[in-house]
């Protein structure tokens, strides 16, 4: 009687098996040679899903973008979602499932820092190009070619902080972060730089996220009497935080990593310290915080895909992590309309001669200008949202770093510049 | 030093607040079905998600929590009846019934993370001020909050004191046969309790993310181990335990918190209903009568 | 084709450690009656255990962790097993009294709990949330290109696999079988008969977690990196389901529920097309694998209880038997 139910259930899942093989088969024959495909490799659930989130916030701008403007070759891009729940065992699976299935993939989007030493070598091998967001220092030297870079390595942000804070006199730290991955990849960076510049380390505190109260921690750093509070956190925790700090009469001046600068973060502190937030807080983005034509057509496909945009939309308009995607896909389309390929060993090499400056070279903005220039024969150098694009040998490209305060609308005002060479001038141990 | 204890203690009657609400209404569910439900937070965030659209189609702040509970109360009736007792009627005993509960709660949360987009929503029912009491900083909706645990106690205690009803909830949390022979309409019984954790549980759900000031799919999901530790602490089917056992529970995490290490406030408060579930008399196999049956 | 060899590789480097992870829950549930809910958590050590003693010492900043002793791969596979040994050993002597089934079961589920919330708390541990990365491979000087790798060590964890269930319905057919099924039917009789009841469970436990910690160890090697993310309590959930599927206590039914559940059921919706937003499709591999479970249990109540010969237990009736004490209303 088992035996016969356990035959029923194999053969049904055989059938299944089948049936969804076919159908995938199915759909990506029907496709190819109309639709290509750029893969998010990145987590869409789980712990990290804010990074997926992201992620799907500047991809999707820059498919519309791309598309609206005729597409790559006359062929139309789509995404397609690989979720690594952010740990390397789910993810190495998804990512050869993916390879396996998907004919017409010209790129990917990711990997993200968790599962990239694990990814970046099967999607080399497999040659696909990859507008990378690992944060590991080890990629700044890194060999793989169709691996890409223009997020600056965990520890750049870092270091910008702590030559931001020594540029303000600012000597006594406390550290302040979550126990969440994204918090903690960041942290190192900043402790790292910090040693390396002599400022000094008062209070270490790392916050379980979402608890009602972190008292002990606040009275912690109070009792260490710091000049500065270098700090990430999701959002909940960095409002209970800093509202109990400054009940207690603790505040300092704040400097917040990159992924504070996004609105649930800016909302929630701002909601906890009133007026005192604009004066005291000041953020480390990269991307810039003026409004160039890059960036203002960004913003325009944002609010085109509004209606896809994970919610709220709005905050992917001044989002650095989205609009550093955007670019990237626009990078990877201006390379394949520029060798007349759709194949990435074709054009995989091809990335930087769209991106980096050059004499001669005609400066475009958006993907539509940049098509237009390339058809017209010249070569181009696309200066994207994110501000100069200038992919070193070990296909690097990070820009300068820019302090920012911000307005009570959340939108970014300028303090300062740190720039590329000052952050790589700084020694950092064991990255 | 002083003061810190004072202050921390002052968190943990505000932290126990917020648990003894759900540990109340879990101890009276549990008390007398004998059902270990492990869906009880994914309850929580449904009627917590409930009050947050109820808030966003323009049902004022505090009036969230009726939203919430009657959420919690329909919502828990239907398990209990559509669920529970269909596992019942087919022979599942103690472990099956929590086992059951636990891969309800995988679906319901699951399904909550689906619907939500993974996203965390921001629930502000008012802009609160701080209120100082000797050395203790709270804000006044934690104030409300202490408020409600208590009134939900009182009330508790005079429904299960005063009324008829409140007798036989206790009858049959005693002895459901002997219940049963002394005339007790036991079906009713079984499905006011439900109505009536259930309206607790999803209260509960609705207190925390008033005070947490954002509600998203894992908002049910931490919090239960320290409700169930609560509950069980305090004796299953006592109220009063429960709010006594919370009391403990939400102090004791927040000294731990205030002089340790915060990030263990939370291990801590696992340890205890590890601890708890080790030592109860009840949890020897084959314990007394009113504890070894599902009434459901 | 080749891009399915990988696949196929890796799918199959799983099938082959989660059939060590099944054959451990068997040996705890279906034979000593133990419901380990926080199964993962001895799974886990013996992965960091490996990464750690494989790796070099900590550089301090990047990446945290204990030990750091470099080595070599077959000595990291020992001590993974013997910490998901002595990890079970610790925890098996305060939890494995007679209690309650029910509290059991949390009380397991809880130090799953725990052992997340630690590790994510104490960074300098095993670097707390984003966990250990840059783990060597095995072999690597080995002159095999990446395909072939891959397949050598599919091979390899397939053999471990084997000899493990080789060794454990050995086990369970011998004396000592006999002796933790008369514990698990009729637990008076055979601690009347001077059977050492709770130290039996004790074996069993121990012994389901150094399997364990080796299907860690076996899977941290291939994968090269370990977080928490990998490691979540609702893990355990999707082995205890294939565990329904293929039957409780009968090892062959372990083997084939692995393959139905955590590689074909879990595996097949990647193949569909995508709907709704990205990330929709995993939330309802979930609701899925809950749904599976509701419905093994539905039909099969009295099923997830192994082979209960003995009808009339005291405390726990078996539900065959037993009419429910159902409360329905008079009106």
């Amino acid at each position: 009687m088992r035996l016969r139910k356990i035959g029923v259930a194999v053969v049904a899942c055989a059938i299944v098996v089948g049936a969804a093989t076919a159908a995938a088969t199915a759909q990506s024959r029907r496709t190819s040679g109309n639709t290509l495909t750029v893969a998010g490799v990145i987590a869409l659930t789980g712990s990290s899903d804010f990074e997926g989130q992201n992620q799907v916030g500047g991809i999707y701008p820059a498919l519309y973008a791309i598309n609206k403007a005729g597409g790559v070759n006359g062929d139309q891009l789509v995404f397609k979602g690989v979720d690594t729940r952010g740990d390397p065992a789910d993810a190495l699976p998804a990512v050869q499932q993916m390879l396996a299935t998907t004919s017409n993939l010209i790129a990917v989007a990711g990997p993200d820092t968790s599962s990239a030493p694990t990814i970046v070598p099967v999607l080399n091998s497999a040659k696909v190009p990859m507008m990378a967001v690992a944060g590991e220092s080890v990629y700044d030297r890194n060999t793989a070619p169709y691996f890409w870079r223009l997020f600056p390595p965990d520890a750049a942000n870092g270091t910008a902080m702590s030559l931001w804070a020594k540029r303000k006199g600012l000597i006594k730290v406390a550290a302040v972060f979550g126990t969440d991955s994204g918090s903690q990849g960041d942290k190192p960076g900043v402790i790292a730089s910090m040693k390396s510049l002599h400022l000094k380390l008062v209070a270490n505190v790392d916050l379980t996220p979402a608890q009602p109260t972190y008292l002990s921690s606040v009275r912690k750093v109070v009792a260490s009497h710091p000049q500065v509070i270098m700090t990430e956190s999701d959002a909940t925790t960095a409002g209970t935080f800093f509202g109990e700090l400054k009940q207690l009469g603790g505040l300092v001046p704040i400097i917040g990593t990159e992924a504070t600068f996004t609105s649930p973060w800016l909302t929630a502190v701002k909601g906890a310290l009133g007026s005192d937030f604009l004066k005291n807080y000041t953020g480390m983005i990269t991307a810039p915080s003026k409004v160039t034509p890059a960036v203002r057509a960004y913003q325009q496909a944002v609010t085109a895909v509004h209606g896809k945009e994970p919610s709220p939309w709005h905050s992917y308009l001044s989002n650095p992590f989205s609009i550093t995607y955007y670019d990237g896909m626009v990078a990877v389309a201006l390379a394949m309309v520029a060798t007349h390929s759709n194949k990435p060993s074709v054009f995989n090499t091809a990335i930087p001669s769209v991106t980096n400056p050059g004499k001669g070279k005609a400066v475009v903005y958006t993907f539509a200008q940049g098509k237009a220039a390339l058809h017209a024969g010249k070569h181009i150098q696309y200066i994207g949202a994110t501000g100069l694009i200038d992919f070193d040998k070990w296909h690097n490209s990070f820009g300068n770093q820019e302090a920012v305060m911000s307005t009570s609308s959340l939108k970014p005002v300028s303090e300062g510049v740190v720039t590329a060479k000052q952050i790589e001038a700084v020694p950092i141990k064991g990255a | 030093m002083l003061s810190t204890l004072v202050s921390a203690i002052g968190f943990g009657v505000v932290l126990a607040s917020i648990i003894a609400v759900a540990a109340m209404g879990f101890t009276i569910q549990f008390g007398l079905t004998n059902v270990l439900n492990l869906s009880f937070g994914a309850v929580m965030t449904v009627a917590a998600f409930s009050a947050y659209l109820a808030n966003r189609h323009g049902v004022g702040g505090w009036f969230g929590l009726a939203v919430g509970g009657v959420a919690g109360a329909v919502f828990t009736l239907l398990l209990g009846r559509g669920v529970f007792k269909q596992y019942a009627r087919r022979g599942a005993q103690l472990f099956e019934m929590m086992m059951v509960t636990l891969g309800l709660s995988l679906i319901i949360n699951y399904a909550i993370q689906a619907i939500s987009h993974n996203n965390i929503y921001q629930f502000v029912v008012l802009p609160s001020s701080l209120i100082q009491l000797g050395s203790i900083l709270i804000t006044r909706t934690q104030l409300i909050i202490v408020f409600i645990s208590v009134g939900v106690l009182v009330a508790l205690q005079l429904l299960l004191q005063l009324t008829k009803i409140g007798k036989a909830l206790r009858a049959m949390a005693a002895d459901p046969d002997l219940a049963r022979a002394c005339g007790i309409r036991t079906g009713q019984i079984v499905v006011l309790t439900w109505l009536l954790s259930g309206f607790l549980c999803g209260l509960a759900g609705v207190v925390y993310i008033v005070n947490a000031q954002s509600v998203g799919y894992t908002t049910g999901q931490l919090f239960l181990p320290l409700v169930v530790a609560a509950a069980i602490l305090g004796g299953a089917g006592s109220p009063i335990g429960a709010f006594v056992a919370s009391l403990i529970m939400g102090v004791v995490t927040e000294v731990v918190a205030a002089f340790g290490n915060a990030s263990y406030s939370t291990v801590a408060g696992f340890g205890i209903l590890v601890l708890v579930l080790l030592s109860r008399p009840g949890t020897v196999r084959g314990g007394q009568a009113g504890h070894t049956q599902l009434t459901l | 084709m080749t891009a399915w060899s990988y696949y196929i590789a890796t799918l199959t480097v799983y099938f082959g450690v989660n059939v060590l992870s099944a054959l451990s829950l068997n040996l705890q549930f279906g034979f000593a009656g133990v419901v380990n809910f926080g199964y993962i958590i001895f799974q886990a050590v013996g992965a960091y255990i490996a990464a750690v003693v494989v790796l070099g010492p900590s550089s301090g900043t990047f990446q945290q962790y204990v030990f750091g002793a470099r080595l070599p791969f077959g000595v990291a596979l020992l001590l993974a097993t013997a910490a998901g040994a002595v990890l079970s050993l610790l925890i098996g002597l305060f939890s494995l009294r007679n209690i309650r089934r029910d509290y059991q079961a949390a009380i397991l589920l809880i130090i799953s709990l725990i052992g997340t919330q630690v590790v994510q708390g104490y960074v300098p541990l095993f670097n707390g949330s984003n966990g250990i990365t840059g783990v060597p491979r095995p072999l690597s000087a080995l002159p095999l290109n990446l395909q072939q790798y891959q397949w050598a060590y599919a091979g390899w964890v397939l053999l471990a696999a084997g000899i493990v269930y080789a060794v454990v319905t050995w086990l369970s057919r011998s004396a000592w079988g006999r002796a933790l099924r008369a514990t698990r039917d009729q637990e008076d009789a055979a601690a009347a008969i001077g059977l050492n009841v709770t130290a039996l469970r004790l074996q069993v436990f121990v012994i389901g977690g150094a399997v364990a910690g080796l299907s860690g160890g076996l899977l941290v090697e291939y994968i090269g990196a370990w977080s928490p993310d990998a490691w979540g309590y609702a893990e355990t959930f999707v082995i205890f389901t294939a565990l329904f599927v293929g039957g409780i206590g009968n090892y062959r039914g372990a083997v084939l529920g692995v393959l139905l559940v955590p590689i074909i059921f879990l595996e097949v919706p990647r193949f569909l097309p995508q709907v709704g937003y990205p990330g929709l499709m995993d939330s309802v591999e979930w609701i899925a694998i809950g749904a599976a479970w509701m419905l093994c249990l539905y039909f099969r109540p009295q099923g997830i209880v192994p082979e209960r010969r003995n009808r009339a237990r005291r405390g726990e009736a078996a539900p065959h038997a037993a009419p429910v004490r159902e409360r329905v209303g008079a009106a």
